[in-house]
């Protein structure tokens, strides 16, 4: 099945490029077509733009949803906020007619609601694909690898908007992790908040509710954590030594994204998963993943 | 009771519950039961000054003055932990999304000062190149005066670019020069008038 890739920014060209270099590793295996959507633009990143001027973020996103028309029925992004974001705007202009001719008329850009379904990649993955034939690809098992997985937010809420998991006790992604063969933590904060972009803008608050993550995942005896959007992935990995900092204790527990475990069940090398853009070293986690992962490791060094 | 002293202190403006249900997020308010589920949610409610469920009580009130002026409004992230668990589906991200508009539209001093000049920026770099370009926007955000916050960002940018993770050139999408052509010119309009 061929879809409507929506890259993001984050993933296409900035801090999570290793998440759009996995994806696409894994796809070619798995036989996901992903078409990039040409001249794509911001979807308006939740409220950063809808908060100062609304009209500006639904033409933002509407235009996107328009250009996906054309290739699929399906606009799959990796990144938890453009899902959300893009979800927002379709119901926003499929339900109001006049709304929609207001952003048009304004913007003199079509945009659309209708036509097109936003998925998540995870969903398409463990929905679309589907366990059975992700296990059948699994080419080293993560036996010995004790992985928390973490959903953040906006990819499980608001319940009814895209969802296709529970809104508070998510199971795909912890299902995904055992079908890779590795061991799946419980981790109790799984979709609490990570800060978001409050790391800009009020690191303090952001600091905080990232610690919590990383110590429950840490307690939990977790070897590393595993997640599925870009700015979570962020607070968790890069911001990571400011959190010890802010804490005085070191947690040192890689972050890696979905695409880039499973890739590691599949054989692919690090490089190619662009394992060597993560910032927390990566070095333990793999020789604790069993002697198949140090192999592959070894033989692409 | 610092609720009720906010109360007593304050000159109500009775229009404010009005505007404020005819915007997403405005419409059911007044099906709020004050339980204080979306505080209890809410994993930012540290930072805040009151909780959601307080914010509405004031804008029932007609406190508008007192609203947008809180730092909750400001803090809030988005997370919809509290939508998910309001009995009554009160859409409380976007509520608050719409209060941020509203202050920043009549210009109340926020107290995260950074709020505003992030949303501002936010805009300004993706009317300028379609997409977001994180270099540009954390110059914009930050405070040239505060020396140690620059320094703690120039830190994080150097990391980020030996891990090939910030462009040394701005996004360009030229299928979209119409489209962004007209963002601008509309923001600019907007900008002149203030």
């Amino acid at each position: 099945m061929k879809y409507a890739y929506f890259p993001g920014c984050s993933v296409h060209h900035s801090t999570a490029k290793e998440y759009e270099t996995s994806c696409l590793a894994v796809s070619k295996i798995l036989g996901i077509e992903l078409e990039e959507i040409p001249g794509w633009n911001c979807c308006g990143s939740i409220d950063a733009v809808y908060a100062y001027d609304p009209t500006a973020s639904l033409a933002l996103a509407g235009r996107n949803l328009l250009l996906a028309e054309k290739i699929s029925s399906n606009i799959v992004t990796l990144c938890s906020a453009c899902f959300f974001t893009l979800s927002r705007a379709r119901r926003m202009l499929q339900n109001d007619v006049s709304l929609r001719e207001q952003v048009q008329k304004m913007y003199n850009v079509p945009v659309s609601g209708e036509g097109v379904k936003v998925r998540h990649f995870l969903d398409i993955l463990v929905n679309d694909v589907g366990y059975s034939e992700i296990a059948k690809h699994v080419k080293v098992p993560l036996r010995d690898l004790k992985v928390a997985s973490y959903y953040g937010c906006l990819i499980v809420r608001p319940p009814g908007l895209g969802s296709f998991d529970d809104p508070e006790h998510p199971k795909s992604l912890e299902q995904m992790v055992v079908n890779l063969g590795a061991q799946s933590i419980d981790l109790p904060d799984k979709t609490r908040c990570c800060g978001a972009s409050l790391f800009i803008t009020h690191e303090e608050a952001m600091v905080e509710m990232t610690r919590r993550i990383l110590g429950n995942a840490k307690a939990a005896g977790a070897n590393c954590i595993v997640t599925v959007c870009p700015l979570c992935q962020f607070n968790l990995d890069a911001k990571q030594t400011d959190v010890e900092a802010h804490v005085g204790s070191k947690f040192g527990i890689p972050v890696l994204f979905s695409t880039q475990l499973m890739g590691l069940a599949f054989g692919l090398s690090p490089r190619e998963l662009g394992l060597n853009k993560n910032f927390v070293p990566l070095h333990s986690m793999l020789l604790n993943a069993g002697e198949q992962v140090v192999e592959v490791v070894v033989a692409h060094k | 009771m610092k609720e009720l002293k906010v109360i007593e202190n304050s000159v109500p403006d009775p229009s404010f519950l009005e505007t404020v249900q005819k915007f997403p997020g405005g419409e059911k308010i007044t099906d709020c039961i004050q339980c204080g589920v979306c505080g209890g949610s809410c994993p930012a409610r540290a930072w805040m000054d009151y909780s959601p469920m307080q914010v509405i009580h004031m804008i029932r009130h007609g406190l508008k003055d007192k609203v947008l002026s809180t730092s909750t409004i400001w803090i809030c992230a988005s997370c919809y932990a509290c939508t998910t668990r309001c009995p009554r589906g009160i859409d409380i991200p976007i509520l608050m999304s719409n209060l941020k508009r509203l202050a920043m539209e009549e210009k109340v001093p926020a107290k995260i000062r950074t709020k505003p000049v992030f949303h501002r920026a936010f805009m300004e770099v993706i009317q300028k190149y379609g997409r977001m370009y994180e270099p540009e926007l954390f110059l914009k955000v930050a405070d040239k005066r505060d020396l140690l916050g620059l320094f703690h960002n120039a830190s994080l940018g150097f990391r980020l670019m030996r891990k090939g993770k910030v462009g040394f050139k701005p996004p360009r999408v030229s299928e979209s020069s119409e489209f962004l052509a007209v963002l601008r010119s509309r923001n600019n309009n907007r900008r002149d008038n203030e």
